[in-house]
């Protein structure tokens, strides 16, 4: 039986949440009452099924063998847009709860502006809380992981708040969220900050009223090449047995050490398989990427609906700028000079 | 049951059944049409609790039954070549192009939705997709599971005087008061080419003029609610905020001990000192009764059997997929797995239908209507739509955590 430990928290030792997360990896040979994957797409797309007076199979024609070309989908749009990725697992994937899945993602990114953001970044998020003052809730925080995939996309800030360390962990797609805003976009040298619960305070302290750091345009993403030391007696997991570039590790006693080589598994970068195994058919990112792109085109043609509902009267003539100050400024001086 | 009760059975069943109206020789306590004048199996008077355990514990493992008929066939290489092979498809295709609909004529006079003797409707065949996420207009967040209906089609249908209760085979034996009163309709999903399939099951769907169905399944139903075979069924056969009871067989796990079948909780592990006792069960016995108790939780296997879950919301319906977006993320079942769906027969979700407001009676034609398209996504009331903008809460009213306080209170204090 295909039954497995969910594999979420890689730094996970503890026997317990072992035995709790099991994750239901492929069906079971003696399993009734399924069909096969590839059978459910043969059905959606039969012709006997479209015959019978409208029966209920896909709208839509059958997709083109032609190639897509495949230079056009960013090979790095999977680190841009990882919550449109769908989990790697073959028995957790259908094409058509993915696109129905990709369609209320892209009605929610119309609503609300979703950055672009890393794990390493500095967020404030302000969402509507009933029992807050002014009914809105301000955090801003480090951004330690992003899990789960499609709708259940989420996040964890960190931040010191008086002393005690604070995270919190807010869904992508929640409705509640007001605004999600990048003050400091960066990425770090590792995936998963959780090392930071056992870092010094001040690797994790930020100011609510931090002002956004504005990168230049055409810049792309800064990377943060911090070594953060861990200093705290008791740590949450054993840092030293996972591959993390960001920490510098204390001296450790050799047993310590020798056993970090037994568990360390350094032909992970020649693993072609787990490389394989953790992502989707390129295919199926192109037909992705090619969503995106209609939706921003969707989002900028929304964008100026919108605006065009919204009129701003003004009640005196707008005051010309300095550049139109400048201009007029120069122009006169041309003239007088030619 | 064992194969000579069986086989006894069947031959007694098959023949033909008295005529009652005509007949004054039978007691008064026969009950409804399917009275058996056989001594020795009436004996057998069995209460309707004791019928369902009997039924669970036998049958769930069966998958077919003798008097069906044989479905496989075909499969064998008949070393066709290539061409032919496309040439055969467009023949398979043009015989069910060609065929006349039963339709031609019409649908079925329409029954009237009543109450007093009450309506069942027919249920619909849905593939089960996966789970997604979901806000209410509170901002909370639950799950749904999307249920596909693919290529539905009702086969053929069996009024009640032409049924024997006592021989058909349920796993879930029917309510005893609706004996003789409700017929049996069977629908199937997903079709198919007939050369897979033996000649005998392909005339099952003669009469429906449909192509030759993958799964059938069969539902119980008032007169009232007969449909004519052949006619398509949609996921709009259901109403957004309507509740459904939903069947699937349940994901196989296999042969699985008493901890992760029942949840026990075995014994501690062996940092205490736990001498073989870590995953077990237990004592087995009870006191002073010197057997042990039939209903005794063991190891064993666990899954692959028939689960009803009752009281689903629909919180969605898409019409371009047919998908429903069924209340929770634990309907049984695997991915891509088959799902009876029928409406709920609660009693508090039964009430709510009534002679004005109810599903589409018998099912959802589209002629019906032609003037509106329907839209491609329809909506509960109280689920948030993600084209809606973002939930600010506001009008939520919060009770202060202290009472205010009297003013004598304050000026006591005061002093």
């Amino acid at each position: 039986m295909a039954l497995s430990f969910s594999t979420t928290n890689k730094f996970l030792l503890n026997n317990q949440q072992i035995l709790r997360s099991v994750l239901i990896l492929s069906v079971r040979y003696k399993q009734r009452g399924h069909i096969a994957d590839h059978l459910v797409e043969h059905h959606r797309q039969s012709a006997l099924g479209k015959l019978k007076n409208g029966a209920a199979v896909d709208a839509f024609p059958p997709k083109d063998d032609t190639t897509k070309d495949l230079r056009t989908t960013p090979h790095d749009f999977k680190y841009v847009y990882p919550d449109f990725l769908p989990n790697p697992i073959p028995y957790l994937r259908d094409r058509i709860l993915e696109k129905l899945e990709r369609k209320d993602m892209f009605r929610r990114r119309q609503q609300i502006d979703i950055p672009e953001f890393y794990v390493g970044s500095i967020l404030a998020v302000t969402s509507a809380d009933p029992y807050a003052p002014n009914r809105r809730h301000r955090f801003v925080g480090i951004c330690i992981q992003r899990e789960r995939h499609g709708l259940k996309h989420q996040f964890t800030l960190r931040n010191i708040v008086d002393g005690l360390g604070v995270e919190i962990s807010y869904e992508l797609y929640n409705p509640t969220i007001t605004k999600i805003e990048v003050l400091k976009l960066e990425r770090r040298l590792d995936e998963n900050l959780a090392y930071l619960r056992d870092a010094p305070p001040e690797y994790c302290t930020f100011p609510f009223d931090m002002e956004p750091v504005k990168l230049p345009p055409g810049a792309g993403v800064p990377l943060n090449t911090i070594q953060v030391p861990i200093t705290s007696t008791h740590w949450q997991y054993k840092w030293e047995r996972h591959d993390l570039k960001g920490i510098l590790l204390p001296s450790l006693p050799r047993s310590v050490r020798k056993a970090a080589e037994r568990f360390g598994e350094p032909w992970r970068q020649w693993d072609i398989m787990r490389q394989y195994r953790t992502e989707i058919h390129d295919d199926d990112k192109a037909e992705i990427y090619e969503d995106i792109e209609k939706h921003k085109e969707d989002l900028a043609q929304y964008r100026i609906d919108s605006k065009e509902n919204v009129k701003i009267t003004r009640a005196r003539p707008k005051a010309a700028g300095r550049k139109a100050i400048l201009d007029n400024s120069n122009r006169s001086n041309m003239s007088t000079s030619k | 049951m064992n194969r000579a009760l069986q086989t006894v059975c069947t031959r007694l069943f098959t023949r033909p059944l008295l005529n009652l109206s005509s007949s004054s020789i039978l007691p008064s306590t026969a009950v409804g049409i399917n009275f058996i004048p056989c001594a020795w199996i009436r004996r057998e008077k069995l209460t309707d609790q004791q019928m369902r355990l009997r039924y669970k514990k036998l049958h769930w493992h069966k998958f077919y039954d003798d008097k069906w008929v044989q479905r496989r066939g075909g499969g064998w290489d008949e070393k066709i070549t290539p061409e032919n092979v496309s040439f055969m498809q467009e023949i398979v295709y043009e015989t069910y192009a060609n065929k006349d609909s039963p339709l031609k004529d019409g649908p079925w006079q329409r029954g009237k939705f009543t109450i007093d003797p009450e309506t069942i409707r027919t249920g619909v065949l849905g593939l089960k997709l996966g789970t997604l996420p979901q806000w209410d207009k509170r901002g909370r967040k639950f799950y749904v599971t999307l249920v596909q209906i693919i290529d539905n089609h009702v086969i053929n249908y069996t009024p009640p005087e032409m049924i024997n209760f006592r021989t058909l085979f349920t796993t879930r034996p029917l309510r005893r008061d609706l004996h003789g009163k409700v017929g049996m309709l069977v629908v199937g999903a997903l079709s198919c080419d007939p050369r897979k399939f033996t000649r005998g099951y392909n005339g099952l769907f003669e009469q429906a003029g449909v192509p030759p169905k993958r799964k059938l399944t069969r539902f119980f139903i008032t007169p009232n609610s007969a449909i004519k075979p052949g006619t398509p069924l949609y996921a709009t056969h259901f109403r957004c905020g309507d509740y459904v009871d939903v069947q699937a067989r349940s994901i196989d796990y296999g042969f699985q001990g008493v901890m992760r079948r029942y949840g026990f909780r075995g014994g501690p592990s062996d940092k205490y000192g736990s001498t073989k006792f870590h995953r077990k069960r237990g004592t087995i016995g009870s006191g002073r009764k010197h057997k042990v108790l039939p209903g005794t939780r063991m190891a064993g296997f666990m899954g692959n059997k028939l689960v009803m879950m009752k009281g689903l919301k629909i919180w969605r319906i898409n019409t371009k997929y047919n998908v429903l977006y069924l209340m929770g993320p634990s309907v049984p079942g695997p991915n891509h797995g088959y799902i009876r769906i029928q409406d709920s027969t609660l009693y508090e979700r039964k009430k709510m239908f009534t002679e004005t407001n109810h599903p589409p009676f018998p099912t959802y034609y589209p002629d019906d209507n032609k003037s509106k398209s329907l839209d491609e996504e329809l909506f509960a009331d109280d689920i948030y739509r993600f084209d809606q903008p973002t939930l600010t809460l506001d009008d939520i009213q919060v009770a202060p955590l202290t009472a205010p306080r009297t003013a004598a209170k304050t000026a006591q204090k005061k002093k």
